[in-house]
């Protein structure tokens, strides 16, 4: 027991113990996460990890301690591998580094009379040398003032990382760690910093700005570029998107990234939807970049559907008629690229339907009719209501596609104007055409189509006419003169 | 309740609290997804001191669809119809992302005001105003705000009153010499308002357009 100790009254001791208390409360209260144990038993640890902010630029260099034996850290590769000892220095980026954890004991002449006893510093993984941390020990002690409470300043000082300048371990802005196997500790440090960005993410709120709500990291998705949406808001968006088709949409959602046009990696794509819609994903975006080559044909078989391209090796000559043959490399079937039936020589034009022929016979005679009755007995009556029920929906579909859709000039998919101006792009293969006529048009000037006089849809951008019909367009007075 | 009407509650509630944008939103009905937007013509704009007003519709699988909007006020603009309002802005169709909302779509709507796109329209008549004669371009915008959208009478300063009847000939962006010259050849006026129009009789465009060829327009029944 020292001399300063043995003055002190019963009375300090009591003084001393409650500022103890008061300190402690106020750091637990703060730093919660840093301090453990109680005070009042004397002694305590602090476990203060470094955040730095901002992303630091960290060089760890080789100090030279393996190459003699016996001044190894404890916490050392014991048999260091060869290609580490003579890697050079490691360049990494850090925001945090592990924790410093301090075993103090705290007298009971503390803070009116002694310091806090520092009895040990030793960092996680070991990033802190040994020279290093008794200097920082002396620096820390030399904090504290007679009669001031100092674990405070202490853990703000390590915490912010403030101390690395003091104890020389920041050069210019970079921190410069040395070590006896830099490879090794910038792995270990690496892998520090990324469990504790994830936990930082998980425990932080984060605003997801389609919902408006805000929410904590596990409930969101950061994605590559580095926004953040909730969970079920991703899941909502790029799940109605694939299921209605538009994978174009599935993409970041920031305007940013929109007008970028990335799409989403699928990656995360697999983080956000079920796998029954990635596989839809992968499916449709295969099948568009497909679809934007117009000379594939899909293998016409049900079972097989397989896309297949015109083949190169067979004669140019269009007239030859060779070229309408196709063979789908899946099954083997060859078949005809006008009618879709089975490959019937270069030379013969394709069928007509036969079903189609005799089911118009049918619907040309009347109920009741022999013409019908004989149809009937000849193919089974229920076999040719279904038959007709098919053709007249068929029918019924062409006549509709006809009458409400114009067809892609490039890729031929029949495309359905739903509001705007005639000036359409093909959402499949990015063609410019004019949904009055099915002129392709020019990408570079598309709306010359409508503009130039004495053209087929010279000022019919719009059709006034279907805006009248809806009268949703209230004309103001006198508009009529214009 | 669902959080479509949440995001469009909360929406309509952050529209009323921000009295800086001078953006605003009214139901149109009972229904808080059929709205009326309106915001102020941009300043140093030929919408200056308008109020433009736009249909808003909120779809329902709002905001993973686009809103659908369209100007109730009419607007001179190459990128917005004449005749219907119908505005053709990459961001109300493929561009659309679930994070804008309603304020921000209003305020791009302001914003394409201050901006055209002329190589981009959806009214070609009017683009071709503005390509050929800003000026005029200019001043036919300030005038139909001044109509429409309740802007200053650009008049005024000359003190004229304007008389309140509509000026057809400022309203088609022309030069009442021009109307005159083909009336006085014994065509109707509104014809020839509207030939004129249609062959962007305006600026250097006038001595490329010879009076032939406004004739023959004028005379193809």
């Amino acid at each position: 027991m020292s001399a300063a100790q043995a003055e002190l009254s019963q009375e300090d001791i009591e003084v001393c113990r409650s500022m103890q208390q008061e300190e402690w409360e106020v750091l637990q209260s703060i730093y919660p996460e840093c301090s453990s144990d109680d005070i009042s038993r004397g002694g305590i640890k602090l476990e203060i990890p470094v955040e730095l902010g901002d992303s630091r630029d960290a060089e760890i260099v080789d100090d030279g301690s393996l190459a003699v034996p016996g001044e190894l850290p404890e916490d050392a590769p014991s048999r260091p591998n060869v290609h580490e000892q003579h890697l050079g220095p490691m360049f990494i980026s850090l925001s945090t580094l592990p924790p410093l954890l301090l075993d103090i004991v705290v007298p009971p002449s503390y803070p009116l009379q002694s310091p806090p006893l520092l009895l040990n510093i030793h960092a996680t993984h070991s990033w802190l040398s040994r020279p290093v941390a008794s200097l920082l020990r002396q620096q820390l002690i030399d904090m504290w003032a007679q009669g001031d409470g100092v674990l405070y300043a202490w853990v703000e000082w390590i915490r912010s990382g403030d101390f690395l300048e003091s104890v020389g371990l920041n050069d210019n802005g970079v921190i410069r760690l040395p070590h006896p196997s830099p490879a090794r500790l910038s792995s270990l440090l690496t892998s520090h910093e990324t469990l504790s960005a994830q936990a930082q993410f998980s425990y932080t709120s984060h605003p997801c700005a389609i919902c408006m709500t805000s929410l904590k990291g596990y409930k969101c998705i950061r994605l590559i570029c580095s926004h953040v949406f909730c969970r079920p808001c991703l899941h909502e968006y790029w799940g109605m998107a694939i299921r209605e088709g538009s994978i174009s949409s599935v993409r970041c959602p920031d305007p940013e990234c929109v007008k970028e046009g990335v799409e989403a990696t699928e990656e995360e794509v697999r983080r956000v939807v079920s796998e029954e819609d990635v596989r839809r994903w992968k499916r449709l975006r295969e099948k568009r970049d497909i679809d934007r080559d117009p000379t594939i044909i899909h293998c016409p078989l049900d079972f097989c559907q397989t896309p297949v391209p015109k083949p190169r090796n067979v004669t140019d000559d269009e007239s030859s008629g060779w070229d309408r043959l196709r063979t789908c490399h899946e099954c083997g079937y060859s078949f005809c690229a006008y009618c879709r039936r089975t490959w019937h020589g270069p030379h013969t034009s394709c069928p007509i339907p036969f079903t189609a022929s005799f089911i118009l016979t049918y619907l040309a005679h009347g109920p009741g009719s022999p013409e019908r009755l004989a149809i009937e007995s000849r193919y089974g009556r229920a076999n040719v209501t279904r038959l007709v029920a098919q053709y007249e929906e068929d029918k019924a579909n062409r006549e509709w596609l006809e009458k409400e859709t114009t067809t892609c000039p490039n890729c031929e998919i029949k495309v359905q104007k739903s509001m705007g101006c005639n000036h359409m792009t093909c959402a499949r293969c990015k063609t410019h055409f004019c949904y009055r006529c099915g002129t392709k048009l020019n990408a570079s000037h598309p709306y010359a189509h409508f503009s130039t006089p004495g053209l087929l849809c010279y000022s019919k951008l719009f059709d006034h006419e279907s805006i009248a019909d809806q009268d949703e367009w209230q004309p103001i007075e006198g508009f009529e003169d214009l | 309740m669902d959080a479509r009407l949440r995001r469009v509650n909360k929406e309509i509630a952050d529209c009323k609290n921000d009295k800086s944008s001078k953006i605003q939103l009214d139901l149109v009905d009972e229904s808080p997804f059929h709205l009326k937007g309106s915001f102020p013509g941009p300043e140093g704009t030929p919408y200056e001191g308008g109020r433009f007003e736009v249909d808003i519709r909120i779809p329902d699988s709002y905001p993973f669809q686009p809103l659908k909007m369209k100007f109730i006020t009419k607007v001179y603009h190459p990128n917005v119809s004449s005749a219907s309002g119908a505005i053709c802005l990459d961001i109300l169709k493929d561009q659309w992302s679930p994070v804008l909302t309603l304020k921000s779509t209003l305020i791009s709507l302001q914003s394409l005001l201050c901006s055209p796109e002329p190589d981009d329209p959806q009214d070609a008549e009017v683009a071709k105003h503005y390509m050929t004669s800003r000026s005029s371009f200019e001043e036919t915008a300030r005038y139909w705000t001044h109509i429409y959208a309740g802007g200053p009478d650009p008049k005024a300063k000359d003190g004229g009153s304007g008389g309140g009847s509509r000026d057809e000939v400022a309203m088609a962006g022309l030069e009442k010499a021009h109307v005159d010259q083909f009336e006085a050849l014994g065509f109707e006026r509104g014809k020839v308002i509207d030939v004129l129009r249609r062959l962007n009789y305006r600026g250097a465009n006038v001595t490329k357009i010879t009076e032939d060829r406004v004739v023959e327009e004028l005379l193809k029944p």
